[in-house]
């Protein structure tokens, strides 16, 4: 079965430049607010901007077998903001070792209990606390949290592994609870 | 999922001017416009050298088909039905030896590109249309 995005690139295919204009507003917030976790507010829509354009250049060679046009939207919106913060000569989504890691014996619910998350009912609190965090750990944990994307689709959008994934997730929870506590 | 955590993840969403979708449409309504603009161009300009290619082109076959003698040879069929009916083969051989080949296949070349060309540019102006 075709989802939605599929329809409307399948409709712009075709020749209706609508269809693109719907995509571009469905996730244009989405883009702007992964970008705003690792761009600065100077060249933060540029880079939303640069996404999108890209997305129009390569659509044709758009492949809905391979991945769904989500996770090929922010794996574009990830090479983006790499190359702009490589530009800026800091490294992103390069300061873990890819080595995976074993399941540790915590379960992820009780990493962050709500005592814990009491603590961080502010947003304010929230945002600086994610923007210390490692750019890997912002990634996996704004795509989970606030895109609904599963472990498997970050794995695509990182080109890593599900177990990697999944351990960044993990230690990103730690590194939570340890800013908190 | 931890849905405290993932409902505290919502509340932190960065949201973008209400502009930022428009912008973002018109920078890509601007580079199309642009390529369009260029592709239209270009193929323009190999349109008009392909008719120039063509007109020259269909001159010297003319002078061609003078000289190898292909209109006396076709000639031939009208004014002696029977020498061809017993020498057929001989004639169409004739024939085909004073065709001046390697022009009329570059003739071809350069009218089959004229046609994509004309079709290219009739393309780009309707895409053009359609963003206007």
């Amino acid at each position: 079965m075709q989802s939605e995005d599929d329809n409307l690139i399948k409709r712009y295919l075709e020749g209706d430049q609508s269809s693109l204009k719907m995509l571009i507003d469905k996730y244009a917030s989405s883009v702007y607010n992964f970008t705003s976790r690792f761009v600065g507010p100077l060249y933060r829509d540029d880079i939303v901007q640069e996404v999108f354009i890209k997305v129009w250049k390569n659509l044709k060679n758009f492949n809905k077998d391979k991945s769904q046009f989500k996770t090929w939207l922010f794996t574009i919106a990830r090479n983006t903001i790499t190359d702009y913060l490589r530009k800026k000569k800091s490294i992103p989504f390069s300061s873990l070792e890819d080595g995976e890691w074993t399941e540790e014996d915590i379960e992820d619910e009780s990493i962050l209990p709500d005592e814990v998350l009491n603590k961080l009912q502010n947003k304010e609190t929230l945002l600086k606390i994610i923007d210390e965090l490692n750019d890997n750990y912002k990634l996996v944990l704004t795509l989970y949290y606030q895109e609904d994307m599963t472990f498997k689709e970050i794995g695509e959008v990182l080109g890593k592994s599900l177990n990697t994934v999944k351990s960044y997730h993990h230690r990103a929870l730690i590194v939570l609870h340890q800013k908190l506590v | 999922m931890n849905e405290n955590l993932s409902k505290l993840f919502k509340q932190a969403y960065n949201h973008p001017e209400s502009r930022l979708s428009v912008d973002i449409w018109h920078a890509i309504q601007t580079k199309q416009a642009r390529s369009l603009k260029i592709q239209s161009l270009f193929y323009g300009f190999v349109g008009v050298l392909s008719l120039g290619g063509f007109v020259l082109l269909s001159f010297y076959i003319k002078q061609q088909f003078s000289s190898s003698g292909f209109f006396q040879y076709a000639s031939l069929i009208f004014s002696d039905g029977n020498l061809f009916a017993t020498y057929w083969k001989e004639y169409l051989l004739s024939l085909a030896d004073s065709l001046p080949v390697a022009s009329l296949g570059a003739l071809s070349f350069l009218l089959f590109s004229m046609f994509i060309s004309i079709k290219k540019v009739v393309y780009q102006y309707k895409n053009q249309l359609l963003i206007n």
